[in-house]
């Protein structure tokens, strides 16, 4: 099964059953983009940029609390695109994170963007590298290029592209400057064109890294496919009662495999 | 013990073993490794101009001398704009929803055949409500929203906050609490809805429970109307009309003293264990985009208002025109309320049709004016000349002097007239912030105190009021 | 009816309402507190007092059950035979003992009342003096289902708020560690581990002194009449029978000890510096939003501008500007203060 999943470069890798369940209408869609970001990075702006919706913006941190959609075509590719909740962190327990978490998780969105704001971009790395750990396939809008400029802040964005092993597009969504370029990286990564390799953390204090290896190697037996097995370790360490409940249920290991009915359905007509 | 399980034990063992710091050591590992990146890949260009405008900006609005009445001034000049701008278009307005469509709609239903009963509960009752509202609330919403979006998308609301929050903080409350204040004074539900704001889970609450005490634009009308006629009518001809604006502008201040004196007895009582934080960012300031602001930001207020006639104020009006002519024993249902509730208003220096048009008018504050008339008008069955009123047909007198007339034939004395006033100030929200409320609290039991609070604090005052008025 | 007679039966009534729902003091709250003194409370307490006893490595007779439960003499000898009826506890000459199931039933009811504690310093704003009595009632009416979907909810800690192991579902608890601070002598250095809460006076003693676990002792006096010492830089004062009640860990490397103590509420605008701590006193939500907005140890933090009561400071961090609050400044550490340039 591993096989058809690796020959299937083109299928989609979102959880339909998960989706669904999270109140997605999936009917007429190819493929799911989530658009993440710290709050006040333009992420709205850019959501109305990609969808040419009208969805209120403003200049306060943490606008948007209901969960937006809106959906665009490009390449012949119908896409969903769902605006998650504007946060600072995936790690605090808050309903905001958690609503946010649950989708990237669970609904296996088959492009994560995340908006970041160029002229702190430190701070918004923070949240970056915390979605890196959750899931491979993401796309960094580097908004507010126009800001940064103006203040005299300078970034390179090839480094930045290497650092990061996942495409980072430089935008100024309010004057739609970059968002071509934004859709294309969109969908190579969604068609598995491009081949993301995001950056994971290394150091790390070294009790911490000792429990993450036992759990690790713990997780990988009873879930040999469970690909962010050490994220997985590393909110088992901080109690994640949601997470404690999908282990038990063994519901984790389901939820990060891609759907095995329908993948057996395709495998039984291939062969015939 | 499952391997799943097995996991779970593994893990609750080694917590022990990585310590307590936990998250603290792991937001640690992240920051420095995102410092890394961000020292590789981003350069900030020497000269440190960095900012510098936002800096210089940041220095004039939240100093010593300049902030407050910076402040101030720009708060004034939004509600100036409001009501200036508001007075043409609600004339507009009600003169054809009001008057032209309605008197239309009335003879093509006539024509048509319909039943007299149903042309009166459809259109002398549903339809009359729903175009007051509109009427009454579109044209200050359509200004005051997207004129205070331009401040927010500008970024100068959050200074508000950080200028503020030394006062709000005495009364446990948060510095972004006088946005959601300022957003009350047009429109509480709007008022609440900005509470998403405060992220401290109990500094929320309270902006939501207290913003009812933002006198909103529903009620300005009949604050205003009813100062004119009492609180003017105390004092010689050209001093009235100042008097009774400071009448009003009293009451809307001491809505704000109410607003801070409950905010701290929730925060001492109810709420003390609620969770607490604080956080205000400062935003950079940006250009706002004029045009899409005001675009977006009126097509949003114009359909909430349009949502909120149809779904509450509606229902409202069919009720209002049912009481009036439904009856038992010959003498409708309204007036049995009057007459049953009448000695008890009396405590509070009110009356049967003051709490009756308050009931009805749960859902829209604008129509209890025009119901409190109808009920008077009725319930007495005064002549008057030039206005022909039927039972269950709210209006508006053509003129104040009408309008006097009408009260003082209804028992009001001036006692009623600060009464209710202050009964406006203080009672329940209106059933499209009440259900705003249970939808952003997800609680019924927040809902309850919000509606409930309000209504004791008011009969508290006005029996206080009656009472110590009557002894003197 | 008479205005002033309606008044004076107004007054009447607030009055009432006051003396029945008054918060503590109000006759409901005595009224649903009496009815909370049960058997289950009495056979928990008890097996609590033994618990204490056999950790601390004391005696436990009859009396000191009467004394600690704060019933007569005949209640508590009906007591302890209810309990060795139930095979909880046994007596040998007087002196009584846990049985197994004595111990564990006590390790489930101080689970529960650690974790209620820990809950309510972590996600509520109840005030810490209030935290023990308010567990010492949720301790007798959690179920362990309760306890234990709580404790997955806010994490499963494994330490309360005063620095207490709490024992886990199947009632593992680490032995104690550390030394009394009164054990201590002239110009060591410690941490603080943990703090006793009770008796509940001498808590709020330590408590108003700002006192938490987590924090860095400099002992600079050690005399009969008084202790004397520095608490991440600010000198107390303790007399010895209070500071018997916190227990410290000695730090025995020199390089872990702190020499910085000054607080982010002391930089001035127009000043940076690094943020090296945040105190424990921070904690809940309060302590993960600074964290999230970029306030950890080594980032670079600088004071911008103060709002014109001069009560909230706000500082840039990591390119954000953020205002904060005295309380929480406070409680959070830096060092190497420079004057920025171009100002």
């Amino acid at each position: 099964m591993n096989k058809v999943t690796a020959n299937c470069e083109n299928c989609p890798v979102h959880n339909a059953g998960n989706l669904i369940k999270l109140g997605i209408d999936m009917s007429d869609y190819d493929y799911v983009i989530a658009l993440a970001g710290n709050p006040n990075t333009g992420k709205s702006t850019v959501f109305n940029a990609l969808t040419g919706l009208h969805q209120h913006t403003g200049n306060w941190p943490g606008k948007t609390v209901t969960r937006a959609e809106g959906g665009f075509e490009f390449n012949g590719h119908k896409y969903k695109l769902v605006d998650l909740p504007g946060t600072y962190s995936l790690l605090s327990i808050s309903t905001d994170e958690e609503v946010a978490r649950n989708f990237i998780l669970f609904g296996q969105p088959d492009v994560t963007v995340i908006v970041v704001d160029a002229t702190r971009l430190e701070r918004n790395l923070n949240l970056v590298l915390q979605v890196f750990e959750i899931t491979d396939r993401v796309v960094i809008c580097l908004n507010l290029m126009d800001e940064a400029e103006r203040n005299g802040i300078e970034i390179d964005v090839r480094t930045l592209t290497k650092e990061l092993g996942v495409p980072v597009v430089p935008c100024v969504a309010r004057e739609k400057k970059g968002i071509p370029e934004l859709l294309q990286s969109i969908d190579d990564v969604a068609t598995g064109k491009y081949k993301c390799k995001p950056r994971r953390i290394k150091k790390r204090d070294k009790k911490l890294q000792e429990a993450i290896k036992v759990l690790k190697f713990k997780l990988n037996k009873v879930f040999p496919d469970l690909p962010n097995s050490e994220w997985v370790a590393l909110r088992l360490l901080e109690g994640d009662a949601e997470i404690i409940r999908a282990v038990k249920s063994g519901e984790i290991g389901k939820i990060l495999q891609p759907d095995l009915t329908s993948m057996k359905n395709e495998f039984t007509t291939a062969e015939n | 013990m499952t391997e799943r399980d097995e996991i779970i034990a593994i893990a609750n063992r080694l917590r022990w073993e990585v310590g307590g710091n936990f998250h603290d050591a792991l937001m640690e590992s992240l920051y420095k490794e995102a410092g890394e990146i961000a020292r590789k890949t981003m350069r900030k260009k020497d000269g440190e101009f960095a900012f510098s405008l936002d800096r210089k900006i940041d220095k004039i609005v939240t100093n010593k001398w300049t902030g407050f009445p910076i402040m101030f001034i720009l708060l004034a000049l939004v509600f100036w704009i409001t009501v200036q701008g508001a007075n043409y278009p609600s004339e507009l307005l009600s003169g054809l929803l009001v008057g032209d469509l309605y008197n239309f709609l009335r003879t093509s239903f006539i024509s048509a055949g319909v039943p007299d009963w149903l042309t009166g509960l459809l259109v002398d009752g549903g339809y009359l409500a729903m175009a007051w509202v509109v009427s009454v609330m579109l044209p200050p919403m359509a200004i005051f929203f997207p004129l205070f979006t331009l401040l927010e998308d500008f970024g100068y609301l959050p200074r508000v906050a950080f200028n503020m929050d030394s006062l709000f903080r005495k009364v446990g409350a948060h510095g972004k609490q006088a946005l959601t204040m300022s957003m009350g004074f047009g429109c509480n539900a709007a008022g609440v809805v900005a509470t998403r704001i405060i992220d401290s889970p109990r500094e929320r609450l309270i902006a939501i429970i207290t913003n009812n005490f933002s006198l909103c634009n529903g009620r300005w009308p009949t604050q205003i109307l009813i100062a004119t006629i009492f609180i003017g009518g105390l004092v010689p001809a050209h001093l009235a009309g100042l008097v009774s604006a400071g009448a009003v502008v009293g009451i809307a201040i001491l809505g704000i003293v109410f607003s801070l004196v409950t905010s701290w007895f929730l925060s001492k009582t109810i709420l003390k264990g609620e969770a607490s934080t604080f956080n205000l960012e400062l935003p950079p300031y940006r250009p706002p985009r004029i045009l899409q602001t005001l675009y977006t930001s009126f097509i949003d207020r114009t359909l909430i208002v349009l949502w909120r006639a149809v779904v509450f104020a509606f229902p409202a009006g069919l009720v209002i025109w049912a009481i009036s002519n439904i009856q038992i024993n010959n003498v409708s249902l309204a007036d049995h309320f009057i007459n049953f509730t009448d000695p008890f208003a009396m405590f509070v220096g009110l009356n049967g049709i003051i709490l009756l048009a308050y009931i009805v008018a749960i859902p829209a504050n604008e129509i209890v004016i025009p119901t409190i008339l109808m009920l008077t008008v009725t319930h007495y069955g005064l002549q008057l000349s030039g206005v022909g009123v039927e039972a269950g047909v709210m209006f508006e007198a053509g003129s104040i002097d009408l309008t006097r007339q009408i009260l003082e034939a209804g028992g009001w004395t001036v006692l009623t007239g600060i009464n209710l006033m202050l009964f406006s100030l203080l009672h329940n929200p209106c059933s499209t912030t009440l259900y705003t409320i249970y939808k952003e609290t997800g609680s019924w039991k927040w809902t309850v105190i919000s509606a409930l609070m309000p209504i004791a604090m008011g009969f508290t005052v006005t029996f206080l009021v009656t009472q110590l008025w009557m002894l003197f | 009816m008479n205005p002033l007679v309606s008044l004076i039966l107004f007054g009447l009534g607030i009055l009432f309402v006051m003396i029945t729902f008054f918060p503590e003091k109000g006759l409901y709250y005595k009224w649903k507190r009496a009815l909370l003194s049960t058997e289950r409370v009495l056979i928990e307490d008890a097996l609590k007092h033994l618990y204490d006893c056999e950790y601390r490595r004391v005696n436990c007779t009859l009396q000191s059950i009467a004394g600690n439960l704060n019933i007569s003499s005949d209640k508590a000898a009906e007591l302890v035979e209810r309990l060795e009826s139930l095979r909880l506890i046994t007596s040998e000459n007087g002196n009584l003992h846990l049985t197994k199931s004595g111990r564990s039933y006590a390790l489930r009811v101080i689970r529960v009342h650690r974790i209620w504690e820990k809950y309510l310093a972590d996600e509520t704003s109840i005030p810490e003096t209030d935290w023990h009595a308010q567990a010492e009632v949720m301790e007798h009416e959690l179920t362990p289902a309760q306890v234990d979907e709580l404790a997955a909810r806010i994490g499963n800690p494994v330490v309360d708020p005063h620095g207490d192991p709490i024992p886990s579902e199947d009632g593992d608890l680490p032995g104690k560690e550390g030394e009394i601070l009164t054990n201590l002598s002239e110009n060591d250095f410690a941490v603080i581990t943990h703090i006793e809460d009770e008796p509940e006076t001498v808590y709020a003693q330590i408590v108003a002194l700002g006192l938490h676990p987590g924090m860095q002792i400099h002992v600079l006096e050690n005399s009969p009449a008084r202790m004397v010492f520095e608490a991440d830089g600010d000198e107390k004062i303790l007399a010895p029978v209070i500071a018997s009640n916190i227990t410290v860990k000695r730090i025995s490397r020199t390089e872990e000890i702190r020499k910085d103590f000054k607080t982010l509420s002391s930089l001035k605008p127009g000043e940076k510096a690094e943020v090296i701590k945040i105190s424990n006193a921070l904690r809940g939500l309060q302590r993960r939003r600074l964290m999230d907005l970029g306030v950890v140890p080594g980032a670079e933090i600088s004071a911008e501008m103060e709002n014109p009561f001069g009560d909230l400071t706000a500082y840039r961090v990591k390119d954000t500007v953020i205002a904060l609050r005295k309380n929480q400044t406070d409680h959070i550490y830096i060092k190497n203060i420079e004057r920025l340039k171009n100002e």
